[in-house]
């Protein structure tokens, strides 16, 4: 078992003038036996730094330590992780029981630990009567699982995972899902995945990365990623479907209207002429106008999703959506009146994305 | 107006069946065109194979005798135990066998890296190496000669095996670079993380999976150079005679032994027949992605 440091690591592609900054002074802890999740849009530069944590690619500043060593200049098979590819990376030419073993004898290991070891990662996965099989004469699951049995047989301090459900369907992945939080309970081993799914990241994770454009927006629990993120990008990429942020003006001292429109909320304790609003669809609620009341809006689109219906309003001058338990009788064209009692303020500052405090809003 | 509807189906139908006409006549002429091009292609053989096996009394007549029990065995049992045939055919074997083993095994290394590695001046290489083939063989004859003598190579087989390697290699790793291309390069980094070292991924991952390719280009620079004449017969006189020299030896100033001709050019043309056969989805593929992936 063993942590993962990162101090100040950068990542530039090309030289001089031409170079291109893809990962931003990163610096965190992965805490010994965690389960990291690095979560972003494509691009975000979160494959990047899992290829640079497993030395697949230079870093070019900054350093990397696992146990406390560093590990930035050492040959990737010498810093004892085990990596999961998106596409599995099975050898084709070999069978199950020599894919599963071939890092094993590349290390030397003898014989018979070695197909103990085989052995021993196939009745984990219950993938024992596929031992003799070429990968291409197995379902996509199944090569999955192969690739999951080869990194257990190596026994690493560390697992990487760089996107390994998004190849499988639907059905298959949520069910993998749980069968890899289970590998990741029983072994301990600190692992570090990556995926651009939020409830990939929400479901298996301890803590979560959260990257955009090469930079760390926020590291922290799933709890802190979705209930107080720590930039709009956070709180707009976590959380389905997506919080409504829109701009927001004072109309008198802590209030503000939301988009230019009629609807207004009261946000104690910050102090700014302008900032940027953010509302979990969940949290608000919406119900029909009634005698003598006015409408903050009216419903522009409903989808019913079965135990849900996320009903999306027209509040003059933006949209916004709310969520609401099971089927809804609210039908296109309804005025209805909006409420956010209860819910959750997340206030952004409308230049930087920061989120505003009490204590930091002018 | 019902008139009008009912005649709608019929228009219809008429365009139908005058469609399927015109493309059953177009499946017809293609099919004729085919078989022209092949009888053109393949009679020559055909007739040479003939030759071979008849005597040729029953063939040099207006009326040439084609019975079965005329078939004779003679011509090949002749050439293939006269010392003359003999040699020259073994020297086109050694001569193909190593020039195909030294351009595999130098040509997957080098394809290897321009594959895999990006570096200033990769693509004007492999342009560079197109360009040689573009070069006629003629035009290099006589330096060669000069040169090969100069060395003391003329006449000798490693001095053919030399001469073919440099003209064949450029191919071969044209060929090899698109194959070694096509391998994802997540496998490649499966493999380091399971310790592989470069040459430990080249033999043990890439060139296993590149084996069709591997395959197939072999076979193509066996073929190009056990088949080839002109220059074997610039760069031999006695010594290191191949097979293609040796067959059209058998045209003499005043004479010809038709029947030896055609035994020999059979002798030659069955390996690089069957390879062929062999082959030739494996080439087809290669030529293509070749020309593609460059």
């Amino acid at each position: 078992m063993a942590d993962i440091e990162l101090v100040g690591v950068q990542k530039d592609y090309g030289r001089g003038r031409k170079a291109v900054r893809a990962v931003h002074d990163l610096s965190y802890t992965i805490a010994d036996g965690d389960f990291v999740s690095l979560l972003g849009p494509s691009g975000c530069g979160k494959s990047t730094t899992l290829n640079m944590i497993a030395g697949l690619e230079d870093i070019t500043g900054g350093e990397i330590l696992i146990d406390g060593r560093r590990v930035d200049d050492l040959d990737p098979d010498k810093r004892d992780l085990a990596f999961v590819f998106q596409d599995y990376a099975l050898y084709p030419h070999m069978d199950v029981r020599d894919n599963i073993g071939f890092g094993l004898r590349m290390r030397k290991v003898d014989k018979a630990e070695t197909e103990r070891r085989v052995v021993d990662a196939a009745r984990r996965l219950d993938i024992e009567h596929v031992l003799g099989n070429r990968p291409r004469n197995l379902s996509g699951g199944q090569r999955q699982r192969v690739a999951l049995a080869r990194a257990i047989a190596r026994r690493p301090k560390v697992f990487l995972f760089d996107e390994p459900l998004s190849n499988l369907d639907a059905l298959l992945r949520d069910q993998t899902r749980s069968e890899l939080k289970l590998l990741h309970a029983e072994l301990g081993a600190t692992s570090v995945y990556v995926t651009h799914d939020q409830e990939e990241a929400m479901t298996l994770s301890d803590r979560i990365v959260v990257m955009s454009r090469g930079r760390l927006e926020q590291y922290g629990s799933p709890y802190d990623i979705y209930h107080r993120p720590a930039t709009e990008f956070v709180a707009s990429f976590v959380g389905k479907p997506r919080m409504n942020l829109l701009p927001a003006t004072r109309v008198e001292c802590g209030r503000y209207a939301v988009g230019g429109s009629s609807f207004t909320v009261d946000v104690p304790g910050v102090d700014a002429e302008r900032i940027r609003l953010g509302l979990r669809p969940e949290e608000c609620s919406v119900q029909p106008v009634g005698e003598g009341e006015h409408a903050s809006g009216v419903v522009k689109v409903v989808e019913p999703l079965g135990n849900a219906s996320d009903v999306t309003l027209d509040l003059g001058s933006c949209l916004f959506v709310v969520r609401i338990p099971g089927f809804t009788g609210l039908t296109v064209g309804d005025p209805v009146l909006l409420s956010a009692q209860g819910a959750t303020l997340h206030c952004f500052d409308p230049d930087g994305g920061a989120r505003l405090t009490a204590a930091d809003a002018r | 107006m019902s008139a009008t509807t009912a005649d709608r189906p019929a228009a219809g139908g008429r365009r139908r069946s005058s469609r399927a006409r015109r493309r059953l006549l177009g499946t017809i002429g293609h099919r004729v065109l085919v078989a022209l091009l092949l009888v053109y292609l393949l009679a020559p053989f055909v007739w040479m194979t003939v030759y071979s096996l008849y005597p040729a009394t029953a063939l040099q007549t207006l009326t040439p005798d084609l019975d079965p029990r005329q078939i004779r065995l003679d011509a090949y049992l002749g050439m293939l135990s006269d010392p003359s045939f003999l040699v020259p055919m073994a020297n086109s074997a050694i001569v193909g066998i190593s020039t195909t083993i030294v351009c595999m095994v130098l040509g997957s290394a080098c394809a290897y890296v321009i594959a895999r590695y990006r570096f200033r001046g990769r693509q004007t290489l492999l342009l560079g190496m197109l360009t040689v083939q573009a070069v006629p063989v003629i035009v290099l004859a006589v330096p060669l000669f000069i040169l090969l003598r100069a060395f003391g190579q003329y006449d000798t087989l490693l001095g053919l095996v030399i001469t073919y390697t440099a003209f064949i290699l450029p191919l071969v790793v044209w060929m090899l670079v698109g194959f070694f291309e096509e391998l994802p390069p997540s496998l490649e980094r499966a493999a380091i993380i399971d310790g592989c070292n470069r040459l430990q991924i080249m033999t043990r991952i890439a060139v296993p999976l590149a084996a069709p390719g591997l395959a197939a280009t072999a076979i193509l620079a066996f073929i190009t150079s056990w088949s080839d004449f002109f220059l074997a017969k610039v760069l031999t006189i006695s010594n290191a005679t191949t097979l293609p020299v040796r067959t059209a030896a058998f045209q003499g100033l005043f004479a010809m032994d038709y029947t030896a001709a055609a035994t020999a050019g059979v002798i030659t043309a069955v390996p690089v027949l069957v390879l062929a056969l062999v082959a030739q989805k494996w080439i087809i593929r290669g030529l293509v992605e070749g020309a593609v992936k460059g």
